[in-house]
């Protein structure tokens, strides 16, 4: 193999070599700051970036998003060039111009990512004035578990938490916000995130009907494993998703995840620069890194999230996904819900 | 008194007393008194508006959901208090008839389980009481029944059941305490005098014993209205409480100072209920 190196190839490393050094040499001795959550910047891709770029990239893990928004909006940007944020959180740094747009002539492996994010002006939320504010990084879908045993054929709606067939086999997730979402969705209302005082009424009887068919509701994980392993569930709302299912699986349950067809809410993080970003092009240069196959596949095998350039267990090719959004009174739908769990 | 004479001017006495007047007003007086004040306050858009109001107490009377589920709340936690108490009667009666070392012994054992997680305790009770919990797989065994029980998985019952057992450690401790009180000669008196056992009991044991039913039965029932992690976990769609509300105030509705009004109402019917049990005590005296 290594006397194979042909004419072709020798003239391509001749012509790489420099793009490959100046790649090297461009970045050295320079410093990207970076704010990520747990995950998204691991130590072994930090090196590489590195090694690669020659800069050193200084990472800060934060653990809400107050605080990504109490760091940027504190320094007014100036004291990180890159973040992670989800789409939902995102519009207040647009709001407040604390991101610089992406070039995404600078990030060519953007064009390799899935199809459900190739075309970004469909991924709600990215971009604003038709400029690119975010890249898709990291999601996750909150579907449906079932228990294949339990379950046949496969459910392909959400309608089937209503179903008596399973009345006292359902688990479903202590949250109002996301359960008028979903329940909004279930009942084919368009913006589940903004509902109407008469769709409110609407999906919150269809709520009183659906707690009639819970056992019980859950706040964590481990919660909902424990309740399945103790008693006769059928059917799981699975609030933490694909995390749930790993859970699920190791713990030996014979199980399947589905995203309904009515479509399942989702998370969606992504990366932003600030508008204090120092260096645009090292900036870039850590986004492009990020959206490696082989990274996407590593992040998706350490924390269980989908990742935009290979394909996982939280979204299959052609299922819907709605992106999560704020909702338009947290108040009043948890107001609600503590009516709807009230109710006799 | 272990400063005499010097008691009024040195400065450490001065810094004790600093230091054990201190505690207690920043570590409980300043919260509840910030309680108290939040509770005037009101949210709009997701802020707290600092502008004093009874619109928080206001909405409590007139939301229709809030009366029913505390007094539905009230009423499982004169239960569990019930319960409870009649429970850890005869246990303390046991204990205290056992003689030396042994009776001392075996009180620690009743105590043992407060040394554990609450909520590791809560989570062995939820795989006891499941469908195919412990407790349904045992009856199933022993031909008790023939399918799966629900009476007492995730609901109300579960509930009940899961405070009481929870918390007959506070009842007994007061029981035994106002038992072991009770002065020897006057139930070697009453049995001098002719009186059965059963007699004495009716008529010096119980009596003298209400203080020790009456405080156990306050501690229960105040212990277990706070309580909003136990319906929480074993109450499913059913086990809806008042201490759940004021919970999701402070989470996910990020409403504190409805919260706080709330809280503080539930503070008052506490309050009410210990004064009710100590005019009991008094009039059974």
């Amino acid at each position: 193999m290594t006397m194979k190196i042909n004419r072709r190839t020798a003239l391509g490393l001749a012509l790489a070599a420099p793009a490959i050094l100046r790649s090297t040499r461009a970045f050295a001795a320079k410093e990207l700051r970076v704010m990520a959550w747990q995950g998204y910047a691991d130590d072994d891709w930090i090196k590489e970036f590195q090694d690669h770029t020659g800069a050193t990239a200084k990472v800060v893990f934060i653990g809400t998003d107050d605080e990504i928004w109490a760091k940027i909006k504190g320094s007014e940007g100036k004291d990180f060039d890159v973040f992670a944020v989800n789409t939902a959180q995102l519009q207040r740094y647009i709001d407040g111009n604390l991101t610089t747009p992406h070039d995404l002539a600078k990030l060519p492996n953007q064009r390799e990512v899935l199809p459900r994010f190739q075309d970004l002006t469909k991924v709600k939320g990215v971009m604003r004035h038709g400029k690119v504010h975010s890249i898709p990084f990291c999601f996750d879908s909150i579907g449906l578990i079932y228990d294949k045993d339990k379950v046949n054929p496969p459910p392909d709606s959400f309608e089937i938490l209503w179903d008596p067939k399973y009345k006292g086999k359902i688990l479903a997730y202590d949250n109002g916000e996301h359960n008028f979402s979903f329940t909004a969705l279930t009942l084919g209302i368009e913006d589940p995130f903004h509902l109407t005082d008469e769709q409110m009424a609407k999906v919150k009887d269809k709520l009183i009907a659906l707690k009639k068919n819970v056992l019980s509701f859950y706040t964590t994980p481990d919660e909902a494993l424990q309740l399945y392993k103790n008693n006769d569930v059928a059917l799981i709302w699975a609030n933490y998703g694909q995390q749930q299912v790993k859970a699920m699986k190791d713990a030996g349950a014979n199980i399947e995840y589905v995203n309904p067809k009515e479509g399942a809410l989702a998370w969606l993080d992504t990366w932003a620069m600030t508008s204090g970003v120092r260096d645009v092009d090292l900036a870039e240069a850590w986004v492009n890194f990020l959206l490696q196959a082989k990274i996407g596949r590593q992040l998706s095998e350490r924390t269980g999230f989908g990742n935009t350039v290979v394909e996982t267990g939280s979204a299959g090719a052609n299922d819907k996904l709605v992106w999560l959004d704020f909702v338009e009174d947290p108040t009043k739908r948890s107001d609600l819900w503590n009516e709807i769990k009230a109710q006799p | 008194m272990i400063f005499i004479g010097s008691a009024r001017t040195g400065f450490w006495p001065r810094a004790l007393a600093v230091f054990a007047y201190g505690l207690p007003i920043i570590a409980i007086a300043v919260p509840l008194l910030s309680f108290l004040t939040y509770s005037f306050f009101r949210v709009d858009k997701g802020e707290i508006v600092r502008d004093l109001s009874l619109l928080n107490y206001q909405r409590f009377f007139t939301d229709a959901i809030f009366l029913p589920v505390l007094w539905q709340t009230c009423v499982l936690c004169l239960a569990v208090a019930g319960l409870a108490t009649m429970i850890g009667y005869p246990v303390a009666f046991q204990l205290v008839n056992l003689k030396g070392r042994s009776r001392y012994f075996l009180l620690l054992l009743v105590l043992v389980p407060l040394l554990m997680s609450y909520i590791i305790k809560i989570y062995a009770i939820r795989s006891i009481l499941g469908g195919n919990g412990f407790l349904n797989r045992f009856l199933l065994w022993a031909g008790l029944i023939s399918e799966p029980s629900s009476l007492f998985v995730f609901n109300l019952n579960a509930v009940l059941l899961t405070l009481t057992i929870l918390l007959i450690p506070f009842a007994i401790l007061p029981i035994f305490l106002s038992l072991e009180r009770i002065p020897k000669s006057m139930i070697e008196a009453s049995n001098d005098l002719g009186a059965s056992n059963l007699q004495t009991f009716r008529w010096i044991v119980l009596p003298l014993s209400v203080p020790g039913i009456m405080t156990a039965a306050t501690f229960v029932f105040v212990l277990a209205i706070g309580d909003f992690l136990t319906p929480q976990m074993v109450g499913g769609q059913s086990g809806f409480t008042f201490g759940r509300i004021v919970y999701s105030q402070f989470g996910t509705a990020f409403n504190w100072p409805f919260g706080s009004a709330l809280a503080t109402i539930l503070a008052m019917v506490i309050v009410a209920v210990i004064a009710i049990g100590n005019r009991l005590e008094r009039r059974w005296l």
